[in-house]
């Protein structure tokens, strides 16, 4: 039931800067690919760059893609996103279906470090009719009546309790006229 | 020292992240997954790392580098996506002029006169376009205050202006817009006033090479929406609520204000509270609690203010992006058009806001 033994970081959504209050700014800086020409686990990472890569810089055209093809190096991805955080992501050994998963993943990040969520709603108006306080359905007569007084002394009428109920059905059952015994 | 290079070797012969060869960054997040790695490889790292902060506490911090130290640098595409990202045109010389700041064009030509080269150099820098955009930065923001708070005094206005228009608050929109790498300065990090001298030649660029209208829409989008969640009232109050109170009712020809004591608890400790009532001709106003009778009376009067300007705590929510398309030219009318102040403040002259 509870969280405490996560180490994940627990908050509540946010976004930076208001962002899609006005206008939505994608969060993504620019990613970086890293990946080796020859290896065979480079080889997803190179297929993507082959095919879906040009589409991926253009529909994405606020995000500035690097290539780094180095040699003897395992392939892998790093984001750097608007509020100065970093997502390093090893995509050794991937398929090029993979890696453009895990790269819209990142498009989609605000780069806020990943929390869990402590509620999935929000609201700014949390009351309406105004938060409860003692005095809330408090009859303005208590301010000016003198105790002790005849209707505000006695406890708050609820109707009969449990016991007067029970009293009213005995007697409701009891025979009204009862028939003396003729000797 | 050999054995420490091997080990390093080893490293990355198994794949691990050269988080060590990277220059020092506040936070790297790595998306893990599950590694069984050799017994001697978490010693290893640990030793390391205590080294590399032993080092970087003897100089004072981890070092720093910019961005456009590193290999994987292309400052045309980094300009283009900044226009992409924020989803507007820039005429790209304006743009580059823009992030050209005093201080870079000033150590250029020191750094080449120490070599020899004597050249004048032809870079513009940001002066001018900062002071424009200054200007229109606060003149938008002042627009979209005055129709959105019509029934406001313009001592608030000023207040939330003042507050938007803050080097607090446009540095951390400077920062947010990713203008802190492709700043031209000779300050590394960068200082507060750069990144919102840098905003606000932005702001003129835009409205250079796109027109006002946009660079308007672009300041409601980015600076004004800063006011989301934040309580006005905290911004500024009244200094005398019971006097203002008092000559308000008085020019529109209402009675005094009476206060009135409605409900009270707890009068000999620590935590009383009173609430007071205003009522004007017998028609009740608004009510406010305190820990005294002369603090609740302040909090009354108050609430009455906020009433009249429609600033209450359950007032209209504010307007932002796609629903100021309406008021547009409102905004536009009321930018040089500056509310009554609270000594002039009457409501048969003001209007209520329909948004």
């Amino acid at each position: 039931m509870s969280n405490k033994h996560l180490f994940l970081p627990s908050g509540f959504i946010r976004t930076p800067l208001q962002n899609g209050l006005g206008r939505y700014i994608p969060q993504l800086q620019r990613i970086t690919l890293k990946f080796c020409k020859n290896h065979g686990g480079s080889r997803g990472v190179r297929d993507f760059i082959e095919t879906d890569l040009m589409e991926f810089a253009k529909t994405n055209p606020g995000t500035v893609v690097y290539l780094k093809p180095r040699r003897h190096r395992y392939p892998c991805m790093v984001a750097e996103y608007l509020n100065g955080e970093r997502e390093y992501l090893s995509c050794h050994e991937f398929s090029r279906a993979e890696i453009q998963k895990w790269l819209s993943y990142m498009c989609t990040r605000s780069g806020i470090p990943v929390m869990r969520f402590r509620k999935y709603q929000h609201t700014d108006y949390p009351s309406i009719q105004g938060v409860w306080n003692p005095f809330t359905h408090q009859a303005p007569e208590i301010n000016v009546a003198q105790f002790p007084h005849e209707i505000l002394s006695k406890p708050v009428d609820n109707g009969p309790t449990a016991t007067d109920q029970l009293i009213e059905i005995f007697k409701k059952t009891q025979i009204k006229d009862p028939v003396k015994p003729e000797h | 020292m050999a054995a420490l290079w091997k080990t390093c070797h080893q490293c990355l012969r198994y794949g691990l992240s050269h988080k060590s060869f990277y220059p020092s960054v506040s936070a790297i997040n790595v998306i893990s997954k599950r590694n069984f790695k050799p017994r001697w490889v978490a010693p290893t790292l640990r030793e390391i790392k205590r080294r590399k902060d032993v080092e970087d506490d003897r100089n004072g911090g981890p070092k720093i580098f910019h961005r456009s130290t590193f290999l994987e640098w292309n400052y045309d595409a980094e300009i283009f996506a900044f226009s992409n990202r924020l989803g507007e045109k820039f005429n790209e010389a304006t743009l580059r002029t823009a992030l050209t700041h005093k201080s870079y064009v000033e150590r250029e030509t020191a750094r080449l006169s120490d070599i020899g080269v004597d050249s004048y150099l032809q870079i513009q820098n940001n002066e001018e376009l900062a002071v424009a955009g200054g200007a229109l930065i606060s003149k938008f923001t002042n627009g979209y205050l005055r129709a959105v708070f019509t029934r406001v005094p313009e001592e608030l206005i000023m207040a939330m202006h003042d507050f938007l228009t803050s080097t607090s608050n446009l540095e951390i929109v400077g920062k947010h817009i990713g203008l802190g790498d492709l700043m031209l300065c000779s300050d590394f990090p960068c200082e507060s006033e750069t990144y919102v001298k840098s905003l606000k030649a932005v702001v003129a660029a835009l409205a250079e090479s796109s027109g006002e209208e946009r660079a308007r829409i672009f300041v409601q989008d980015l600076v004004v929406t800063q006011l989301y969640g934040l309580d006005i009232n905290e911004l500024w109050n009244p200094a005398d609520p019971v006097g203002n109170l008092t000559d308000i009712l008085k020019r529109e020809g209402k009675a005094e204000p009476e206060f009135r004591l409605i409900k009270h608890s707890g009068q000999n400790s620590v935590l009383a509270v009173y609430y007071v009532g205003v009522y004007s001709d017998k028609n009740f106003i608004a009510e406010g609690a305190g820990e005294s009778l002369e603090i609740a009376k302040e909090m009354a009067a108050r609430e009455a203010l906020k009433q009249l300007f429609h600033t209450e705590d359950s007032m209209k929510a504010l307007p932002f992006g796609r629903q100021l398309k309406n008021i547009q030219s409102k905004i536009v009318q009321l930018e040089n058009q500056p509310n009554l102040p609270l000594s002039k403040w009457i409501s048969e002259k003001v209007t209520s806001a329909v948004h």
